[in-house]
This record gives structure tokens, C-alpha cells and sequence, in this order.
């Protein structure tokens, strides 16, 4: 039961991308098109969920004074496998993602869940914790690519040559341009916190955002209280 | 003393099973690896030499250039005689990094094909050199009396639209290894399997 709560916790309240705001350089960058968000959002779980279970299961084996350069050490380790196995089983998106693979190593969102959840909860939460979030950041890359994609390339590619050409469209390439991911990304991350805003309203409670999202100058949220 | 013993040791630890790990999958992969580069070379020279019977990703000749950077010419063989050759070219002058192509020139010194093997264009823009309206010009024009340059600077290609430098790139690379090629083009073709 609670494994399930972590995991919606994971996609919802706490969704990487649009309520942590975290991993911003990945969503950024590789949200040109469908299938690029989803090997990214897939790769990136992987991680998540070998790290995560990795870290809470040596939480009591590591001193706090080392955990740091272990956290790293042990997820750059799941980041080298992952590069290794897609280049080996997936080579046309390891060819297709590139550079973006290692960088998971300083993904924010993989060493901020080691450090705030794995290395306190038991390893049957911090596998929860792991599905929810990469699930979260996959359906969130996936939501901001097909914007982008529809928006600036009028097609939606989910894998290889499986996808749609939106006729009628004329594409606006601003898009697939790196303004286009920021201003997408700020079109949703204001809605979502709009949406959020009304609902706490509705509830007759404050809108609360994450304690480590700083947004004291976000407008929006003073709607709400 | 004893607690920086202790910290150090468990951080050579957690490397150690780290690299364990690592050597073992790398044994694993590497492999496959190996294999699916082998395979993605072979679809490329397939895409852009005439008919052949031989193996081209292993019979090849190696020419310098000025620099001394050497030039891999993949040889087509159809039943023992010299049928065509590919090279793989990479051109810097990309708008955003490296773009690597083959071009695959036929026995009577026309273009078979050209593919884009690696590049980092701008997605719907740079990108498109990828697509067939781009590349499909190529193929059948012979490497003398064609001018290997877009329109804009009175060559005998269309560019992709807004996207000058990227059509650019790949013309610039193709004429490079044309040049090689011209030079060397006996040795191309008396080369033994």
C-alpha cells in the first residue's frame, strides 16, 4: 500500500520536473523530440532505481562524512552500465541520445532522491520512491517533447519510424530551438502551479509548494495564500 | 587516525566493487558492441556501393592526405573485379560540431549514394541533410565536370533551406575526399582484396 503512495507521490506531488524543478539541463536539452525524451526518461529510471536501491542499502554501511563521493562513485557506476548495455542492445538511440547518457552522472534529480530519501528509508521505499520519480520525469520529458515536437517539427516520432505527421500545421521552429524548450517548459511550470493554486483555493487551504522549491517571487503562488 | 583509516577504507571499497562491476559488464558488451558498430558500418557502405560480393568494411585501402590524416577507400568487388569504392569523410565546418558522411563512388566515377553517419545539426533545420530531398541530388552526377558546391556559391546543389552552413559542410567534405581520390585513384582501383 504505502509502496504504491510513494510511487504516485513520485508522479504527482513530488514530480521531478514540474514540482521539484530539478534535472533541468536534460529536460532542456534533450525534449526536441518524443522518442529522444522517453530513451532519456527511461535511461534516467534505471539509474534512479539501481542507485537508489544501491544507496539504502549501504545507507548504514557509509559514513555521512564519505557519503557524498559514494553516492557519486555508485551511481556513475549504473550510469556506465546503462551507456554500455544501450550502445550494446540499443545502438540507433545510443547514437540518438549521445552525450546526454553520462551526464546523468550529475543529475540533479538521481543524487538529490540518494540524499533526501534513499539514505533514510528502507530499500522497498527507496525502489517506490525510484519507479515514482522516473516515472514522473519520463511522463513529464515526454509531455514537454511532444509540445516541442508537435509545435516545432509538426511530426510525433514515439519510436524509430512509429509515429504521425500532423497536417495542416505549419511548424513554428522556435520550438526545437533551445528558446523554445525554456519557454514551453515556464508555459507549464506557471499552468501546473495555477492549476495547483485553484485547487488549494477550492480546498479552503494555502497553496503550499515544496519546502525545497524556493518560489517567494512567483506571483502565482501568492494568489493562494 | 583510526576514523580516517576507516572512511578511507570504505571509499577504496565501494571503488573497488564499482570497478569490479564495470569490468564485467564491459566483458559482456564489448562484444556486441563491436558487433552493432560493424553491422551500422556495413548498412552505411550497402546504402552507397554499387552490387558487390566481397567485404568492404575489411577490404580497404588507406591513402594519407597532406596532413598524413589517412583516408579509408572501402573497395566493392562483384566477382573478383573492382566495382566501386566508399570513403568516410568528416567535415568541422558543421554549424554545431562534426558531421560525418560515407560517399560511395561507382567503378566509371559517378556518385553512388551519400549518408549522413553522425551529425548535430539543429533538429528541422541543419538536421535535414539527413533527408533524401537533400541527399538523393547526389547520386548518378560524376565527380569530374560537377561543381561540388551549393548554388549560392555557383555549385550544381541545392542547399537545404536556411540551412547553408550544414550543406555547406557536406559538400566541403565530399570534394575533399574527391580530391584524394582523383590523385589516387589507380591505386584505388589495382588494389588487391
Amino acid at each position: 500500500m504505502q509502496f504504491m503512495r510513494e510511487i504516485v507521490r513520485g508522479i504527482f506531488k513530488d514530480n521531478p520536473i514540474f514540482r521539484l524543478v530539478l534535472g533541468m539541463c536534460p529536460t532542456l536539452a534533450v525534449t526536441t523530440k518524443v522518442e529522444n525524451g522517453l530513451g532519456m526518461g527511461l535511461a534516467a529510471t534505471f539509474v534512479l532505481i539501481g542507485s537508489n536501491l544501491a544507496v539504502s542499502a549501504l545507507r548504514n554501511v557509509i559514513p555521512s562524512k564519505v557519503r557524498l563521493p559514494c553516492y557519486i562513485v555508485i551511481i556513475a557506476t549504473f550510469v556506465t552500465i546503462v551507456d554500455l548495455l544501450m550502445n550494446a542492445f540499443a545502438h540507433e538511440l545510443h547514437k540518438n541520445l549521445g552525450i546526454f547518457i553520462p551526464l546523468i552522472v550529475v543529475n540533479c534529480i538521481i543524487l538529490a532522491r540518494a540524499e533526501a530519501f534513499a539514505s533514510k528509508q528502507n530499500v522497498w521505499l527507496s525502489i517506490a520512491d525510484a519507479i515514482g520519480i522516473g516515472i514522473g520525469f519520463t511522463l513529464s520529458l515526454v509531455l514537454i517533447s511532444a509540445i516541442r515536437e508537435i509545435g516545432g517539427a509538426g511530426t510525433l516520432t514515439i519510436w524509430g519510424s512509429f509515429g504521425w505527421t500532423i497536417s495542416g500545421l505549419n511548424p513554428a521552429l522556435i520550438f526545437i530551438l533551445a528558446p523554445g524548450g525554456f519557454v514551453t517548459l515556464g508555459c507549464l511550470l506557471a499552468g501546473m502551479n495555477h492549476v495547483q493554486t485553484i485547487l488549494a483555493r477550492r480546498a479552503g487551504k494555502p497553496f503550499q509548494p515544496p519546502l525545497d522549491f524556493d518560489c517567494r517571487h512567483c506571483t502565482i503562488c501568492r494568489f493562494g495564500s | 587516525m583510526k576514523e580516517l583509516a576507516r572512511l578511507v577504507g570504505i571509499l577504496t571499497l565501494c571503488c573497488l566493487i564499482a570497478g569490479l562491476l564495470l569490468s564485467w559488464v564491459n566483458s559482456v558488451t564489448s562484444a556486441p558492441i563491436a558487433e552493432a558498430a560493424r553491422a551500422e558500418q556495413l548498412a552505411a557502405l550497402k546504402a552507397v556501393l554499387p552490387e558487390y560480393d566481397n567485404q568492404p568494411d575489411i577490404d580497404i585501402v588507406s591513402i594519407p592526405d597532406e596532413s598524413g590524416t589517412p583516408w579509408i577507400f572501402h573497395i566493392a568487388r562483384k566477382s573478383g573485379a573492382y566495382a566501386g569504392c566508399a570513403f568516410k569523410a568528416v567535415s568541422s565546418q558543421g554549424y554545431a560540431g562534426d558531421i560525418a558522411i560515407m560517399v560511395g563512388i561507382t567503378a566509371d566515377g559517378t556518385v553512388q549514394g551519400v549518408e549522413v553517419l553522425a551529425q548535430k545539426e539543429t533538429p528541422g533545420l541543419g538536421a535535414r541533410i539527413t533527408e533524401p530531398a537533400f541527399r538523393s541530388q547526389f547520386a548518378g552526377k560524376p565527380i569530374e565536370g560537377t561543381i561540388w558546391k551549393v548554388r549560392k556559391e555557383q555549385g550544381n546543389f541545392d542547399q537545404v533551406t536556411a540551412a547553408t552552413i550544414s550543406s555547406r559542410a557536406v559538400l566541403e567534405a565530399m570534394d575533399r575526399g574527391f580530391n584524394i581520390y582523383r590523385l589516387k585513384e589507380s591505386t584505388i582501383r589495382e588494389s588487391k582484396p
